[in-house]
């Protein structure tokens, strides 16, 4: 169908959605899309449009996606309240623990994942590997994830996610990481955090890093945004955009290191719009995974109440062993990778 | 969300569980109407007793459903339907529809409200999810399409209002042309292409309450809210 919002200009300015977690924001919505005026009242369907694209990413605010490993653990998630499934063969604690080139799960495992539940299910591909894009939209997908936590594929480049009718989620560490990866064609932003370490300070830093430099963006002239712009490495017209609006331009989750409640109301008051969780719910030595999952979903929504989320915070057993973060740690800082 | 209420303002509400509440909020408070309308976010039965009106958004039907019955909201919300409008956009038409097919395993709880069955992501995944200009009738400047964001949207299968219900009032069709070429579960002996193949409704009525399986919150264009306050919530609060 249409090659998704790609003008001759550049990229269509992608919608500001309004963060659930932040709700004195700029409201803002879909793009005026330039066929509507044109399609009048025909009976012409467009897919995979950015307007669709985005859009199931607001969908999904101020939820939980988790990842999932097999069909019983997807079905634990649906009933626990999660907005989404990311499906993969080992969660990033695992994909550190045991080394070696991490890669796309298994199409049969995903297929299975997604006859298994009603909500969206989403799939990693290697950042820059774009046939395992290819092949995850061919089996229909609803959200691909250009992951650092696998092994990247190309040192260079990412996709072109403008490409595909299926949506993307890419990670990001500051604002110009963030709008680079718009301007590919991502729909959709998380904090890269630190996969896989039970340990929420990096998804801490980058979603501080991200907040800080749109509100200083905001206070900018246009000549200084110019400056910022080749400072932060981002395209021009997407850093206007944000610095007007005060959000970035797309829905933003945390993920990376998100194990417990309080973490997951901490991100959203940072300003995140939902919460990923990895490895924190089905990679616990003890306690039920269903209970903390269904707990984190609550804190999600209840982020702002402190008495709820005392309450759903007891007795949800141990929390994932978390690791220090450091240079040396097994299977390194996932969050470096991508350019 | 403890502003005092003002007894000349008519008090919406929007359930704020899960989902895209916040885009409702935004074309709600920039509606210019001559009643003055106080929109409240609801997450607690406290909320909700606030409100005249209700509208639940886009999101995970089965998620805001989990949430509502962990936050007690399950009985007042079924309550609050039965006696006041609400207004279900995708997910909420889901949980506004009195059954449905493609139930998460084990089913999943609903409100009810409206005499409708419908078919959850009706579509298929994503990749099926779509935009096309919508003819609504009853809308200001109706002869302007309205444009229809449709992303793993339900389908409306069967109407089936009982003799003691209100009438359904259909608001919005799309074009035959756009139905779902894969669907299995529902064979309709009707041709395809049947214009009155209930597939084809995007938005009805039912008394007080409205219902649409795509997403005007995700536009700029806020004729439709202005419907939904015009024509469903200002009547039963006069």
């Amino acid at each position: 169908m249409t090659t998704p919002s790609t003008t001759s200009s550049g990229v269509a300015t992608p919608p500001v959605p309004q963060g659930a977690g932040n709700p004195t924001g700029t409201p803002v919505l879909a793009p005026t899309r330039s066929t509507q005026a044109k399609d009048g009242g025909s009976s012409s369907g467009s897919l995979g449009t950015f307007g669709v694209k985005s859009g199931l990413a607001q969908m999904l605010k101020g939820g939980v996606i988790m990842d999932v490993i097999n069909a019983e653990q997807a079905r634990i998630a649906e009933e626990a309240g999660a907005c989404a499934v990311m499906a993969l063969e080992r969660v990033p604690a695992d994909i550190r623990a045991n080394g070696g080139v991490a890669r796309m799960s298994d199409p049969k495992m995903i297929k299975e994942i997604v006859d298994a539940v009603t909500i969206p299910v989403m799939a990693k591909v290697r950042i820059g590997h774009f046939v395992e894009a290819q092949i995850l939209q061919a089996i229909g997908i609803d959200y691909i994830d250009e992951s650092e936590v696998l092994s990247p594929a190309d040192e260079e480049h990412h996709i072109n996610k403008h490409a595909y009718k299926v949506p993307f989620v890419c990670g990001a560490r500051n604002l110009g990481e963030a709008l680079r990866r718009i301007s590919e064609g991502a729909a959709f932003i998380r904090t890269k955090g630190e996969a896989g370490t039970g340990n929420v300070v990096e998804a801490v830093r980058h979603q501080r890093a991200v907040m800080s430099e749109i509100r200083k963006a905001s206070v900018m002239s246009e000549e200084e945004l110019y400056a910022y712009a080749k400072d932060i490495q981002a395209p021009f017209h997407l850093l206007k955009e944000t610095a007007r609006t005060k959000r970035l331009p797309v829905v933003n989750f945390a993920a990376g290191g998100i194990a417990t409640p309080a973490d997951a109301a901490l991100m959203m008051q940072l300003g995140c719009d939902g919460v990923f969780v990895g490895s924190g719910i089905f990679h616990v030595s003890s306690g039920d995974p269903a209970k903390r999952a269904r707990a984190i979903v609550q804190a999600v929504t209840h982020h702002n109440n402190p008495k709820i989320l005392a309450e759903i915070s007891e007795d949800i057993g141990e929390a994932m062993v978390g690791i220090t973060i450091t240079d040396e740690m097994k299977g390194g800082r996932m969050a470096s990778r991508g350019w | 969300m403890s502003q005092p209420r003002r007894s000349e303002a008519v008090t919406v509400g929007i359930l704020a569980l899960q989902g895209a509440f916040v885009e409702h909020q935004a074309i709600l408070q920039k509606l210019s109407l001559r009643t003055r309308l106080h929109v409240v976010l609801v997450r607690t039965p406290e909320d909700l007793q606030q409100c005249d009106a209700l509208i639940i958004p886009g999101g995970e039907s089965t998620t805001i459903a989990l949430l509502a019955r962990l936050a007690g909201l399950l009985g007042p919300l079924r309550e609050f339907v039965r006696v006041k409008p609400v207004w279900g956009t995708c997910a909420g038409a889901i949980l506004l529809a009195q059954s449905i097919e493609g139930a998460k395993k084990g089913g999943q709880e609903l409100l009810g409200g409206i005499s409708v069955t419908v078919q959850r992501n009706g579509w298929g995944s994503q990749v099926e999810s779509f935009e096309a200009p919508l003819e609504v009738e009853g809308m200001r400047d109706h002869e302007r399409p309205f444009h229809g964001v449709f992303i793993r949207a339900p389908v409306i299968l069967s109407l089936h209002p009982s003799p003691s219900d209100p009438p359904i009032q259909i608001v919005s069709r799309i074009s035959a042309s756009l139905l779902p070429r894969t669907q299995t579960l529902v064979p309709l002996d009707e041709d395809d292409t049947d214009p009155r193949d209930p597939r084809t409704i995007v938005a009805l009525r039912q008394g007080r309450h409205l219902l649409s399986t795509f997403h005007p919150e995700l536009t700029k264009d806020d004729r439709f809210h202005e419907y939904f306050v015009r024509e469903c919530v200002l009547p039963s609060v006069a």
